[in-house]
């Protein structure tokens, strides 16, 4: 078990990757990959129950990145977990023959539950493993990060209502909300901001944390496990960009590719060696 | 095999007979459960129903998740509410993972909608389909084939697609037939000329077309096409081949279908004429046998339009 020290200076050193991933491939989305470090750190470093040497155990817990487009940090993630065995240095994202596609693909990179990217889709899909894990009688848990731009998809509020019609206390959604979409700021272009009321209104039990402080995570996802018979989201406040000074709460970084001069600056900030 | 009164209770009944068997069958029902027929078999295996409410999309999206944890779902509802509504997610949720999801589209075609009008009539299935990479598409002509098409999907890995209708189908095949992997039945052959291929509920008046026909001295044999795009066509090519003129008729637009599918072989493997008989507008309302009949699929109006071409 690594302590929260360990886990922060983790989740900075994901960072890091995450852009050089994007820098050297020349493509993707660093903001929205920045903003869920954090998350995504606690997951796969602290809170599920996986096995890399094992993908496809079948009593693992489950994940679904459904804002696919923030798939770096993923990458990064499965990567440092062990997932593809010596660790990869050159990720080649997006590179013709490369296994980290443009958005996350199941069967093409090892530790992929489920492929994603199109937005919406992720709770309705992650609603079909929990009602499995239920019917298969297996104590995993599914874990979905979706972005609050996402929510403004009609089927993301179909899985919303099914996960809650068949009580799936064995789902955990974290929204991402950190108030930016591809073409603006949420709150100004059609999204409303009262996530908590929203999910709560479908019967589904919510918390509201600071999705950068790991501590909060670990503790809100304990408190979900705790509270049977509905569904469990966990909306987390964030920055898009996080931890990289010039990307935070910039949307130019929503896609984008650092510059040489620009990578020499992220490196410094986030403790990063030539 | 029994005699069933539609191919939605035909997909019940195979459905219930699977589970008895110890397969590991799941209905997934967006509010379907009664349109496909499965009130009994959700009322004697709740475990195997999984209802997810007047939502399409999350249907196709939870049998993908279902079929990632090892579980084999159908996904039964309307044609076009899956083919159309739900499109994407058959396409990038299941039919791009490879997921084993099995679909079934009721109230097909003209016949299968009929008085529910067009927007309960789905004549654009197979073209959307036919599209998309990694589907068997299984077209069968009546209720005992599709009770046969569904079993065999479950033995299939992979997602497949059945076409199905509303309980106006006129049986054809008898209790004993098949559902033939060669994708492709010769029900009459009164000579090689002409042959005509036809798929879904419509196969019993073009039976009757050919044997009128018949009567009046045409060299002409009909074969049911009940798979599309399968992965040996071998048995078409050859009907083709010998032929030398070619009809299709479907329930269904002349695009994307049967039409288009025979016509692609016929063009790579033995080029002749290939006259497709189907829909090119919107239906409408109306009883089954007076619709069929006023879109042009009555035997005497298919009669004239195959002696009009050759």
């Amino acid at each position: 078990m690594m302590d929260l020290n360990g886990l922060n200076e983790l989740a900075k050193h994901l960072r890091l990757e995450t852009v050089r991933m994007i820098y050297e491939g020349k493509d993707g989305h660093p903001g929205p990959a920045l903003s869920i470090a954090d998350i995504v750190t606690a997951l796969y470093f602290d809170i599920m129950n996986i096995n890399p040497q094992n993908p496809t155990w079948e009593d693992r817990d489950r994940f679904i990145l459904s804002k696919g487009h923030a798939c770096p940090i993923y990458y990064t993630a499965l990567n440092e977990k062990g997932y593809f065995g010596d660790k990869i240095s050159n990720f080649n994202l997006r590179a013709l023959g490369s296994i980290f596609q443009g958005h996350p693909v199941m069967r093409t990179t090892p530790g992929v539950d489920m492929t994603s990217g199109s937005l919406g889709n992720g709770i309705s899909i992650g609603a079909g493993m929990a009602i499995a894990g239920k019917l298969n009688k297996k104590s995993y848990n599914v874990y979905i990060i979706v972005g609050d731009g996402e929510l403004q998809e009609g089927v993301v509020w179909e899985g919303i209502n099914v996960a809650a019609a068949h009580k799936l206390d064995n789902m955990i959604v974290f929204v991402d909300d950190n108030n930016w979409q591809s073409g603006g700021a949420v709150d100004k272009t059609i999204g409303s901001r009262n996530i908590k009321e929203r999910f709560e209104s479908f019967c589904w039990d919510v918390q509201e944390i600071d999705g950068h402080d790991i501590s909060m995570i670990q503790k809100a996802v304990k408190v979900a496990k705790n509270t049977p018979g509905k569904p469990h989201a966990i909306v987390c406040k964030t920055i898009k960009g996080k931890g990289v000074d010039f990307m935070e709460n910039n949307n130019a970084w929503h896609k984008g590719v650092p510059t040489d001069a620009e990578f020499e600056s992220i490196m410094a900030q986030l403790g990063g060696r030539v | 095999v029994k005699k069933f009164s539609g191919t939605r209770e035909a997909f019940a009944a195979a459905m219930t007979d699977m589970v008895r068997e110890g397969k590991k069958n799941y209905f997934v029902s967006p509010d379907s459960v009664g349109a496909m027929r499965s009130i009994p078999f959700a009322k004697e295996f709740p475990d195997r129903y999984v209802e997810v409410g007047i939502a399409e999309q999350a249907s196709v999206n939870v049998a993908a998740g279902l079929a990632s944890c090892g579980l084999i779902p159908f996904v039964g509802t309307y044609a076009g509410f899956l083919t159309m509504r739900a499109c994407e997610q058959m396409r990038t949720f299941v039919a791009y993972p490879n997921l084993n999801v099995k679909f079934v589209g009721i109230n097909a075609g003209l016949v299968g909608g009929e008085r529910e009008g067009v927007t309960h009539q789905f004549y654009e299935d197979l073209g959307v389909l036919s599209s998309i990479p990694g589907f068997t598409i299984f077209t069968p002509a009546d209720a005992i084939q599709t009770y046969l098409a569904v079993k065999m999907a479950y033995e299939i890995e992979g997602p497949v697609y059945i076409r199905a209708g509303s309980g106006r189908e006129i049986d054809v095949y008898d209790e004993n037939s098949v559902f033939n992997k060669n994708g492709v039945t010769l029900l009459r052959n009164y000579g090689s000329d002409i042959v005509v291929f036809a798929s879904g509920f419509i196969l019993d008046r073009v039976l009757k077309a050919a044997d009128l026909l018949k009567d009046e001295n045409v060299n002409i044999s009909v074969a049911d096409v009940n798979i599309l795009h399968g992965k040996n066509p071998s048995k078409i090519i050859e009907l083709i081949t010998k032929a030398k003129v070619v009809f299709t008729v479907e329930d269904h637009n002349i695009n994307g279908g049967l039409g288009s599918y025979i016509s692609q072989l016929a063009c790579e493997h033995s080029p002749k004429n290939v006259y497709r008989i189907g829909l090119t507008t919107f239906g409408k309302s109306g009883p089954a046998k007076e619709l069929a009949d006023s879109f042009g699929y009555s035997p005497e109006q298919l009669v004239n339009k195959i002696k009009n071409k050759i």
